[in-house]
Formats: structure tokens, C-alpha cells, sequence
């Protein structure tokens, strides 16, 4: 006893962090940040890591490795990080990738029966609607009012630009793909058909807020104008044209909303407004035309919608006659974070998942909310719709990818073969066709997983069938339009009854609409046809392009994968 | 610190002999810490323990002990069975045994002891005197304040401090916060284990794992000895085998029905399925397990260590399987799944692997994510509930480069106050994403070691978001980083949200909803034995004896035992009390001193005799049975929570024959028991097993006795209601007694 006694005397052991100086280099996240300035690098692995499928073997081709920037001098360097600091590190999604090409060429094919027919957003709103100045002239784009490489914001830290890059510009293939990838505090702009793609044409540097999101508005690009929006870490958006360099604030300094933009995306069809989701879950629309201003809520006008029943508060409606300033229209739908959305490809639909691991079908146009599922487990993290719009797939912290049926509002199949949270989901809309579908996964296991799913296949395990007609009802929307208040508007874009409706007017949660989680014994479960390890960092982003496949990792890989030949159509 | 903990304590309980905390500190109370500013709003101290928040002192890395311990207080199951257990002394009986001889005594209590550390006490005269030395206010000091040594420092040197020596005097202590210092748990560790006399670096999971079966093991000796003995007599503490074990070193607690709750938290069942491949005969085998230990691979997740933990085995070459159908040995494949799962699933994540190379343990730093849910893929096709869900309340995380040196610290989800960051003498809340900053690939070195994964239903967990919502909407409104934002509701930030979390009415009985939730797990409900129920029959005796406790209500801070009880039947409790309150006033004043010194040496006298009787009741009570059927339903109904239910059914089962007639006792005793006599008895201890076994019994004479005959259930609480007073005095006497012989 004694010698525990003394034991216990002794005093308290030595400092309990022994942190070796490579982690103390580390950034928050884990990767090695240099300290100075440095090239993307390229590499062609010979051989490695072939993807072999059905219809061939997909070859890497290249593995572009971005610059990790520098930390900005005026963050102090950690020296000796404290493994329980309570500071919140900012949040971060690794790097993601906007591809744009001009060439309709490379446009993926689209399987909608009909033209889209959905109204611009906020139709019928005469307040919207009135200051479209009429674009003299499809090639004039406006630009935003900055130039960023003059810029004196304490927000852009510098701008590098290469030196040939305006000769680059000329010389290039007219067709060829750009790429504007983020990665750190660094935003990208490359040149994928360049001889030297992996120098970058731009490079902005931010002082502090890292870029998390962005997205390349397709109905405005020319080969003088790209519309770039970009969501950051600190809740600014950044409007950039990068032809001419210019850029433009919004939601500055987070004034309409301070809480990190997870995810941003050009309403389709429009030329001015994006949906960005915040962390807090909220989801807003902006003007990029609009100046910010103070936002205060403002209480629903819409007296006919019962606010309890689905979790949507809407804060500022579209249809709000203020609407000379941002935002356009602001809708909480929870507390917690918005981790991705994604628009349905007759436009009129949007699928949004959540942190906390439910999937959430609206009807934005008329800003309501549709129906509710849940994960199995966990947060949900990303979701796509099928090019046909029939189908969505969602990946979240449960490993699993989901397949959900939109027509039916049921859960079609859950996909088992991740080892880790699934980062990513895409279709290919190039291996798809009326019966088949394709689509891939990338997750922080490191991995690329490749699915196909046809009709038949999914539905043996189950009895029920979707029927072709409900497909058509989901996608053929019959003129709807402006008071799109009116419920009974809403025409034949819902499978549900009338009497469902007016269910859905009283009381609680429409039990219609909230789904239950579905045992697994009762639910298809789909095994991959190929997964492959693709790196040795987390994947975070994955993209199908006409001729190749691409993913992006956390520590800023990117790689691309040729297509087997023929394998496209 | 102070300032906020002064106010508190001297409106809660003025009684308090500690004196209170000397106010060194400014007036003006110029910072308040972070858990304090958590704290705030909290509402009177609860008596379950669910409402204190204290460190532990760190001996020379005995870090690994605090953090399990802190885990398992927060398991609400658990720290409700720990104190439930069944025997509390009241404090005077305690502090007879302590003078007697034990030391050891406290080895138990101090298990309890944290475990009730956490609940009650603050010592407060030990920080009296230390805080004389110091200056009181942290943060002048040139220091670095956010390192966690200063921190630490400061907590040990403003907080009130809970003695496990003296628990007499540590368990007044009315703070919500405060240190606690397990030593005399830490002597009894290391007296049992040899493993953990070094002042070495020692294994959480090892630990933990040596914690749960010392408890099972400790409870099951204490019920066989019992058994045998009717005696009351505490065993001598010091010798006992079982002084590591929590609950068991006090006087047996007699049923042997108790003694499987550890494994109705933790443990489950694995089936193994091996299939030779020469026959093709499948043979499968179940073995019960306490925590999984699953191995590790660079960027998986839990979900997926779980899976490959399942994942088919051959058993070829120098593993072969011996098949008892073709006889000898065949090669063979093997499967491990979940036949039978846990209501709290512990998961080791097995970070130090030995390595050939370097002929020792190595640490992996394998980045493995693990969700705030989980369901588990590896269960076998029989399971029961085979889509549970669980949801993560606890992680204990290992800091450093290796096994044999290094850090933890545990990051605890609390039931109503959020995460808490739990790093020895330091409490800090946290925020909801701070939980995933172990996954094991930051700088730092600290990775998620042991996972406590708790079960839940969707629609707790649904709720619960709904609450974080609000509060983060209501926290937004007050908190100036909301400013931006413009004070618009909807967009509070992310930090705001996620403190948010915690936010629930103190007062809530739907708090322990979650628990509720889980008795209804088709495992719990049937439920036999729960050292819970025990206690909460017990708890309804209690009530009655501690009037003399009762009065201090007001004053009496230490309502432990009691208060969980209350918690759960908080509403009906609440108009008794006051009732109560009245009548324990008058007695108290009566009794108070006296009694206790005097009671406290006749007690264990007294516990024999009671001992007899509860005999004789329990058979007459037997004999009654046929007549008290009809009253076991409806007392069952009657109690609100879960676990009470269970409780009443365990008694039975012990009774087997009558368990009617417990039933109705134990439904109405608890109920009308005032959270004042609990308070006195429970508050020296839950450490403290001395009385037991009268404990058990006394419930059910009480019934008996009281209630003459058993009634149909309506009228039997109501009888109770009135009788309470009466009731309450012979119950408490009858406590007394135990625990004074």
C-alpha cells in the first residue's frame, strides 16, 4: 500500500500531447498545407486503376493534383494544434469541380418526353418580373461591377493569373471543357482540352472564407461570358465572370444569412437567380443583379397554408411584393444543416437532404414541401435525380446509396457496398435509357462505385409496380400556373388524391407525406457492379462527362477516367 | 464561477452544514464558465443525479478511469440502476460505518460515489479551504486560459470539491458542478487489480470491460450471500472481494433478481454460425458479450467495421474446425452476427494492434467515421428488432501516439444539457460537431477510442431535432452573434445551433422519455430482474423513513435516491410533497439530531429484526396473493415510466408468489414517497450497501402492513395518499433500523 501511496504522491505526468511536428504543420483538416505557393501537379499512372464493367474497361488517364495554397499570412500558423480546442473548425467538403462546355455536342442526353413546360420561378409576381431589362443582346452579358484582379476587398486575398492565359484563351478549342475546381482558400480556373491543363488559366485567393460550392449557369454561358456563383465558408456568395474578371458580392459579410453555404445552384432556366442552402437550413434564393440588404422575416401571407404541416417555414415568398433587394424568397425547412439539393429535370421539383438524414421532396415553385423519407441511419450528405426524373438517389452516413422512386414516393432499394459515408451520387445520363440506369457513387472509403438498375430488376423483391402512365403524370404537367398559391392549381403534377389534400390542410404532419423508415427485410438490396479504390483520400466528388468519368477528392485529385471506346452512344 | 454556484446552493438548500463556499470571488462574478452558462436556467436540482456535472480529479493518469466512469454515469439506465440499487444508508448509518471501520467502505461508494459524485455533493469545505489559498478569479492570469491545465487548475481550485472519503459530508454538496476526487475508488482498483497499481498509461477499454464484470460479479455475490445470510450486517468492507464493485460492498441486497441489470444494458448476443465444408452441416453457437471489439481499416466507418466484423471466416490450415458431424477437423466457414442485440451497445475500436515489425502494440490512426445514429447491418436472421435504432451518446477518445502513453477524455451527449467535453477536472460543453472531430485523421492525435452507442426510437430522435430547433431559434434571439443575421429567427449560426441541442424544460417528466422508450424494448419490458425495480420498491419505503431528512427539503439539498424517483413521477410527487414537506417538517425537528446518532447505532439491530419480519410479511404477503390480483394491473398503470413497471414486476418475480401485493406497493409507495426522505437516505449513498436487504423487503411490508388489504389499485393509492404521513414515519424508522444494525 505504501507504494501506492506514494504512487499517487507523484506528481501529475508530463505534458499529455506529444504531437509530432508533421501534424503539427497539418490544417485543420488533416492535410499537408505547404508554405509556400505551389504548382498543380499531373500525373498519368500507367495501367492503375482500370474500371471494368460490362461495356468495357474505363482507363485512367490522368490524375491532376491542385495546389494546396499556403495558409494567408495573417493566420497564425498552428504550431501545436490542441486536439480537444472547442474552436469550431470551418467546415470544409473538399474539392468540388464545375465542368462547362460550350460544344451541345457534349450535352448529356435528355430523356423528358416533353419540352419543360415549368413557369420561371416567382411567376405571376409582378414585383419579380418588372426589372429584366431586356438583354439588348444575347452576347452583351452584364457583368458584375468589380475587377477582381484590382480588387482591394479584404475578402479576395490575390488573383494569379498564368501569363499566357489570354493567348491560351484564343488559342483554345472553342468546344473544349473548362473546369473551376476550389480547394483551400484557392478557387481554380482550368482548361481541361489544354495541352497544360494543369495550369490553371486563374487562381483567386481568398483571405479566409475557403469556397465550399459553385456552379456554372448554363443558360448564360458564351464564349465571352461564364456566370459563376460560389458559396463560401463564411456565408458570402461571390458572383465571377471569369473572361473579363470580374465579380460581385452577395450576401455580404452575411447579412442575409451568416451561416456557411453548403451547396448553390442556378435555378434552371434562369438567367439572375440561384438557390443556395445555408448550414443553419435554411435555403435562399438570390438576385445576382440584387443589392443585399437587411433581412427581416416576413410572416407568411399566406394564411390558406397551414405552417405545422410540413416542416417549411417560408420567411420571405417569392411571391413577396418587396422584392427589390435580396433576398428573392428565404425558406427554413430545419435546424439542421442542408448538406446538398438537387432540381428535378422537368424543373420543377427540388430534392433536398439534410443533416439530419431526411430527404425532402418540394414543389419549390410553389414552395411547398411534398413529402418527407428518412436515411436508414445518419445524416444524408448528397442526392441526384435520374435523367428521366422517375428516380432519386441519395447517399449519406448509413454507407448506403438509396434509390427512391418519385412517381410512387416510396423507397425503391437500398445499394450496399460503400465502406464508409457515400460523398457523392450521379447518374450517367449516357448509359441510361428508358429501362436501365446508371449511376455512380464516390464515398470517403476512397472508392468509385458503379450501379446499373433496371425497372424490372428493382421491383422483383417487391410486389408493387409503378405503371408507366404514373411516370408520364409526374413529368407531363399540364399548363400550370401563376397563382400557383392555389392548391387546387397544382394539376396533375402530384399523384396524390384530392383527398389526400385536403388531409394534408389539418392538423399535423401529413402522415401521407412523412414516410417511415422501411425495415431493411422489406426493402431490395442492390449490390454494385464494380468499386473500385480510387486514391488514398477521401472521393468528394464525382461527375460524368460524354467521354469520361471524373472524381475529385478531398486533398484535391483529380481524376479522370477515358471512356471504353463505343461505349457512349 | 462562484457566483452563479452561491446563489444556487443557498436557495436550494440553506440547511447545508457545508458552509457555504467563501465568496472570495468578485461580486460582480465577472466571468461565468461555459458550462455555467449552460447550466443556466436549469430550475431546482433534480434529485436523479441527472443535473450535476462534475470532473474528476486525475491521480496520475488514472484519466482512463474518469472517462469510463463518466460515460457510464450519463448512461441514464445505468446511473439509475447504480443508485436504485438497493441499498441506501442513510447518511448517519454511513457515517457509523465509516467511524466503525471501514475504510473501504467507500471503495464502493466510490463508484457510486462518482457516479453519484456527479448528483450531489459539493464539498463544500474542502473548497472552502483551498479556494482560501487561491485567487479566485481564473482568468487574470497571464497564462495561457484556454489551455486545458489552466482550466483544470482553476476548476480544481474554485469548485467545490466531492470527497469520496468523507461521504458523509461530500454529499450535501448542492452544486450542479464541482470536482470530484475518486480516490478511495482508485485504492480499490488498485487493491482487487494488480494490472492497475502502476501510475502507468492503462487501457479505457480494459478498464471498462474489468468495470462491468466486477459490478456483475460483485452483484451476483452479494445476492448468493444473502441468500445465505439474512443478515443485515455490512460485510467487513475492507475485505471483501467485492470492494471494486460499485453497489455490492454495503449490506446485500437480497433479491437475487438484481442482479442481471448490467446485463440488460450491455450485454447481447452473438451467434456463431460455422458451416463445414465438408458436411455442410451449420452449427451455431451463442456467446453473450458486454462490447464489441471490432478491427479497424483506413477510411471505413463504424458501419463497416461492424459488417467486416460479421463478414465470413474460413477456418482452414492450422484453424480448422473440429465438426462433431463428420468428426475431426474440416475446413469451414465461420460467421459472427448479432442474434440478440444490447439496449447499450459499447463498441471498442481497435486502435492498438500489434505489430510483427515492431514487436509491441502500435497505434493506428485509421480515420473511421461513426454517425450520431446507427442501426446494425450484422444481425442474424432470428434477431429480435433487427432495425434498432441506437444513437451515440458517449466517446471516450485516446490522445497520443501510442498505447502506452497518452490521454483520454470523454465527449458525453447529457440528456437534457447537450455535449459536454469531460477531460478530468474540466467540464466544457461542446458543440453537436465537435463530436466528429475524433474520427482519427486531425492533427493532434486523438481519435474515438470506445463508442457508446444507446438505444433510441426514431421519433426520440425526431423530436429531438424539433427541440434543437427551437432552442438554437430561441438562442438566436438572445445571442448576439446573431446580430448579422439581423435577429431573424431562421438564421441563427451554426454554433448557436448546436448548443441549441441541449435545451430541454428541467421540470420535464417527458425528459426521461427517452428511457421510457427503451423499456419498451421488447428485452427490457418482460423484465425480471432489474436492480432497478429493486430499488424502486425500495424508494417507496425510503420516502416514509427519511421524514426526518424531509423537512431539510427545503434545505436539504441531497436529494439523490429520492429525486429519481420523483423525476420520474415528478407531477404526482409534487402535490404530495408539499404535503409531505409539512408533516416532515414537525418530525424532523423531533428527530433530527438525536435520532441519527442514536438511530445510527441501533440500526443494524433493528435491520435484523426488520430482516425477520419482511420474511414473515413476504409470506403472508404470499398467502395474500390470490386476494391482491386484481390490483397488478392497475398499479402498473399508474406509474408513469417505464422502468417503474419493471420494477414492480422484478419484486414479483423475487417474491415469485405474490406479486401482487408488491406491485401495489411499490406503485404506491413511490408515489406518495416525498422526495425529502429519499433525499436523506439516499443522499450519504448509493455508495453506501450497507442496508440492503431490509431495503428490498421493507417495500413490501410496508404494503402489507399499511395497506390492509389491498384494495383495488384506485383505492390503495389512495389510501396511501392519506396514510402517507403515517406511512412515511414507519418506513422510515424502518431504515433506519436496517441501516443503524
Amino acid at each position: 500500500m505504501s507504494l501506492f501511496e506514494a504512487l499517487l504522491v507523484l506528481p501529475p505526468p508530463p505534458p499529455r500531447y506529444t504531437i509530432p511536428v508533421a501534424y503539427a504543420a497539418g490544417a485543420a483538416n488533416g492535410m499537408a498545407v505547404p508554405v509556400v505557393e505551389t504548382n498543380n501537379i499531373i500525373t498519368h499512372p500507367e495501367g492503375g486503376c482500370p474500371l471494368q464493367v460490362g461495356e468495357g474497361t474505363y482507363i485512367l488517364k490522368d490524375d491532376l493534383l491542385l495546389a494546396t495554397p499556403p495558409p494567408h499570412p495573417s493566420e497564425a500558423p498552428i504550431i501545436n494544434p490542441n486536439p480537444l480546442a472547442t474552436v469550431p473548425s470551418p467546415p470544409t467538403a473538399g474539392v468540388k469541380v464545375s465542368l462547362v462546355s460550350l460544344d451541345p455536342r457534349k450535352k448529356p442526353p435528355t430523356f423528358l418526353k416533353t419540352a419543360v413546360t415549368a413557369p420561371p420561378f416567382g411567376d405571376g409576381n409582378a414585383a419579380l418580373a418588372a426589372p429584366a431589362p431586356p438583354a439588348k443582346d444575347a452576347n452583351k452579358r452584364r457583368k458584375p461591377k468589380n475587377n477582381i484582379i484590382k480588387s482591394s476587398s479584404s475578402f479576395v486575398s490575390r488573383v494569379i493569373t498564368h501569363e499566357t492565359s489570354a493567348k491560351r484563351l484564343n488559342d483554345r478549342d472553342p468546344n473544349g471543357v473548362f473546369a473551376f475546381a476550389n480547394i483551400n482558400r484557392a478557387f481554380q480556373w482550368l482548361d481541361l482540352n489544354s495541352t497544360q491543363k494543369e495550369e490553371h488559366l486563374t487562381k483567386v485567393l481568398f483571405t479566409k472564407a475557403h469556397m465550399l460550392c459553385h456552379d456554372i449557369n448554363e443558360s448564360t454561358k458564351t464564349s465571352s461570358h461564364l456566370d459563376i456563383v460560389m458559396g463560401s465558408s463564411a456565408g458570402d456568395i461571390i458572383w465571377y465572370e471569369p473572361m473579363s474578371q470580374k465579380y460581385a458580392r452577395i450576401n455580404k459579410n452575411g447579412v442575409i444569412n451568416n451561416s456557411p453555404v453548403t451547396h448553390i445552384k442556378w435555378l434552371p432556366g434562369s438567367e439572375n437567380l440561384f438557390l443556395a442552402s445555408h448550414a443553419n437550413g435554411v435555403l435562399v434564393v438570390y438576385d445576382k443583379e440584387k443589392e443585399d440588404a437587411l433581412f427581416t422575416p416576413e410572416p407568411a401571407g399566406h394564411p390558406e397554408k397551414n405552417r405545422t404541416r410540413l416542416p417549411l417555414e417560408i420567411l420571405k415568398s417569392v411571391n413577396s411584393k418587396n422584392q427589390k433587394t435580396n433576398p428573392v424568397s428565404l425558406w427554413k425547412l430545419a435546424n439542421q444543416k442542408v448538406s446538398h439539393f438537387s432540381f428535378s429535370p422537368d424543373q420543377r421539383h427540388l430534392a433536398v437532404v439534410l443533416e439530419d438524414g431526411s430527404l425532402r421532396l418540394m414543389d419549390y415553385l410553389k414552395e411547398e414541401v411534398l413529402d418527407i423519407f428518412r436515411s436508414y441511419y445518419g445524416g444524408l450528405i448528397c442526392v441526384c435525380w435520374s435523367p428521366d426524373g422517375k428516380y432519386i438517389v441519395t447517399g449519406g452516413q448509413d454507407d448506403l446509396v438509396t434509390i427512391w422512386s418519385f412517381p410512387e414516393r416510396k423507397i425503391v432499394a437500398r445499394c450496399q457496398g460503400h465502406n464508409s459515408w457515400v460523398s457523392a451520387v450521379a447518374f450517367d445520363p449516357w448509359r441510361c435509357d428508358q429501362k436501365t440506369y446508371r449511376f455512380g457513387s464516390v464515398g470517403d472509403d476512397c472508392r468509385l462505385l458503379l450501379w446499373d438498375f433496371s425497372v424490372g430488376m428493382l421491383h422483383r423483391p417487391r410486389a408493387h409496380h409503378q405503371t408507366t402512365a404514373r411516370h408520364r403524370s409526374s413529368l407531363i404537367v399540364p399548363g400550370t400556373q401563376t397563382s400557383n398559391r392555389h392548391r387546387a392549381d397544382s394539376g396533375g403534377n402530384r399523384l396524390r388524391s384530392d383527398s389526400d389534400r385536403t388531409e394534408k390542410f389539418d392538423g399535423d404532419l401529413d402522415p401521407m407525406a412523412s414516410h417511415p423508415v422501411e425495415p431493411r427485410a422489406r426493402t431490395a438490396l442492390l449490390p454494385p457492379i464494380m468499386s473500385k479504390i480510387v486514391g488514398e483520400d477521401p472521393t468528394c466528388w464525382l461527375g460524368f462527362q460524354k467521354d469520361c468519368i471524373m472524381t475529385s477528392s478531398l486533398e484535391g485529385h483529380i481524376r479522370t477516367w477515358e471512356r471504353p471506346n463505343d461505349s457512349v452512344v | 464561477m462562484k457566483g452563479l454556484f452561491l446563489p444556487r446552493r443557498s436557495n436550494g438548500t440553506p440547511t447545508n452544514p457545508s458552509p457555504a463556499t467563501p465568496p472570495k470571488k468578485d461580486p460582480q462574478m465577472p466571468q461565468i464558465s461555459p458550462l455555467e452558462k449552460r447550466l443556466q436556467d436549469m430550475g431546482p436540482l433534480r434529485g436523479d443525479g441527472s443535473d450535476k456535472f462534475y470532473g474528476m480529479e486525475n491521480y496520475g493518469n488514472t484519466c482512463y478511469c474518469n472517462s469510463i466512469l463518466q460515460c457510464l454515469y450519463y448512461s441514464v439506465p445505468f446511473r439509475e440502476a447504480v443508485i436504485n440499487y438497493p441499498q441506501r444508508t442513510p447518511v448517519e448509518s454511513l457515517e457509523a460505518a465509516l467511524a466503525k471501520n471501514l475504510r473501504y467502505q467507500n471503495p464502493n461508494a466510490h463508484l457510486e460515489a462518482e457516479a453519484q459524485a456527479a448528483k450531489q455533493k459539493a464539498a463544500a469545505p474542502a473548497s472552502s479551504a483551498r479556494q482560501a489559498g487561491v485567487p479566485p478569479n481564473q482568468p487574470q492570469k497571464p497564462e495561457d486560459k484556454d489551455s486545458p491545465e489552466y482550466k483544470k487548475k482553476v476548476a480544481l481550485q474554485t469548485l467545490p470539491l466531492m470527497e469520496t472519503k468523507n461521504n458523509a459530508a461530500s454529499y450535501g454538496i448542492q452544486s450542479r458542478i464541482g470536482v470530484i476526487r475518486p480516490q478511495q475508488f482508485l485504492d480499490v482498483l488498485r487493491r482487487e487489480h494488480e494490472m492497475f497499481r502502476t501510475a502507468m498509461h492503462q487501457d479505457a477499454h480494459e478498464f471498462l470491460n474489468l468495470l462491468l464484470n466486477e459490478v456483475v460479479s460483485n452483484v451476483e455475490a452479494e445476492a448468493t450471500k444473502q441468500a445465505f445470510s439474512e443478515k443485515a450486517l455490512p460485510p467487513p468492507p475492507s475485505d471483501s472481494a467485492d470492494s471494486l464493485g460499485l453497489l455490492t460492498a454495503s449490506t446485500g441486497s437480497k433479491s437475487p433478481n438484481t442482479t442481471r441489470w448490467v446485463h440488460e444494458l450491455f450485454e447481447g448476443t452473438l451467434t456463431s454460425e460455422t458451416k463445414c465444408l465438408t458436411c455442410e452441416k451449420v452449427s451455431q453457437r451463442d456467446e453473450v458479450f458486454l462490447d464489441l471489439s471490432v478491427d479497424l481499416e483506413q477510411h471505413s466507418s463504424v458501419t463497416s467495421c461492424l459488417r467486416k466484423f460479421s463478414a465470413e471466416e474460413m477456418l482452414c490450415e492450422r484453424n480448422k474446425f473440429h465438426c462433431d458431424n463428420c468428426g475431426g477437423l474440416q475446413e469451414a466457414e465461420k460467421r459472427m452476427k448479432i442474434k440478440r442485440l444490447p439496449r447499450v451497445l459499447a463498441l471498442h475500436l481497435k486502435r492498438f494492434k500489434y505489430t510483427e515489425d515492431l514487436q509491441r502494440l502500435q497505434k493506428l490512426f485509421h480515420r473511421v467515421v461513426y454517425p450520431y445514429h446507427l442501426r446494425l447491418f450484422n444481425t442474424s436472421d432470428d434477431a429480435e428488432d433487427p432495425d434498432r435504432l441506437y444513437e451515440l451518446y458517449a466517446v471516450v477518445v485516446h490522445i497520443g501516439g501510442g498505447p502506452y502513453h497518452g490521454h483520454y477524455v470523454a465527449i458525453i451527449k447529457t440528456e437534457d444539457r447537450g455535449w459536454l467535453l469531460f477531460d478530468d477536472e474540466l467540464v466544457e460543453p461542446v458543440d453537436k460537431n465537435y463530436v466528429r472531430n475524433f474520427f482519427g485523421d486531425r492533427p493532434g492525435l486523438a481519435c474515438a477510442y470506445v463508442l457508446f452507442y444507446q438505444e433510441t426510437t426514431l421519433e426520440a430522435v425526431m423530436r429531438e431535432q424539433a427541440q434543437e430547433d427551437q432552442a438554437s431559434t430561441a438562442a438566436a434571439a438572445e445571442a448576439g452573434d446573431i446580430g448579422r443575421s439581423n435577429g431573424h429567427p431562421a438564421s441563427p449560426n451554426n454554433l448557436v445551433q448546436v448548443h441549441s441541442a441541449s435545451y430541454v424544460p428541467s421540470e420535464d417528466p417527458n425528459r426521461f422519455t427517452p428511457i421510457s422508450k427503451m423499456t419498451t424494448a421488447p428485452q427490457l419490458e418482460p423484465h425480471h430482474e432489474h436492480p432497478e425495480s429493486d430499488s424502486s420498491s425500495q424508494q417507496p419505503v425510503q420516502p416514509a423513513q427519511p421524514q426526518p431528512p424531509l423537512p431539510a427539503i427545503p434545505d436539504d439539498p441531497p436529494p439523490r435516491l429520492s429525486p429519481k424517483k420523483s423525476d420520474v413521477q415528478s407531477k404526482k410527487e409534487k402535490a404530495r410533497e408539499e404535503k409531505e414537506r409539512r408533516a416532515a417538517e414537525k418530525e424532523r425537528e423531533r428527530n433530527e439530531k438525536a435520532r441519527r446518532k442514536e438511530l445510527g447505532l441501533h440500526q443494524q439491530m433493528d435491520a435484523r429484526r426488520e430482516a425477520d419480519e419482511l420474511r414473515r410479511a413476504i409470506e403472508a404477503s404470499k398467502a395474500d396473493a390470490a386476494d391482491l390480483g386484481p390490483e397488478n394491473g392497475s398499479p402498473r398503470k399508474s406509474s408513469s415510466l417505464s422502468f417503474l413497471r419493471r420494477s414492480s414486476r422484478s419484486l414479483s418475480h423475487r417474491l415469485s408468489k405474490d406479486k401482487e401485493p408488491r406491485m401495489s406497493t411499490s406503485d404506491l409507495v413511490p408515489t406518495p414517497v416525498p422526495e425529502a426522505p429519499a433525499k436523506e437516505a439516499e443522499p450519504e449513498q448509493p455508495p453506501v450497501p450497507l442496508t440492503d436487504t431490509p431495503g428490498l423487503s421493507n417495500p413490501k411490508m410496508p404494503s402489507r402492513v399499511l395497506v390492509p388489504p389491498p384494495p383495488p389499485i384506485p383505492k390503495d393509492t389512495k389510501d396511501t395518499k392519506n396514510e402517507k404521513t403515517g406511512q412515511t414515519h414507519r418506513w422510515r424508522s424502518l431504515s433506519f433500523k436496517k441501516a443503524s444494525s
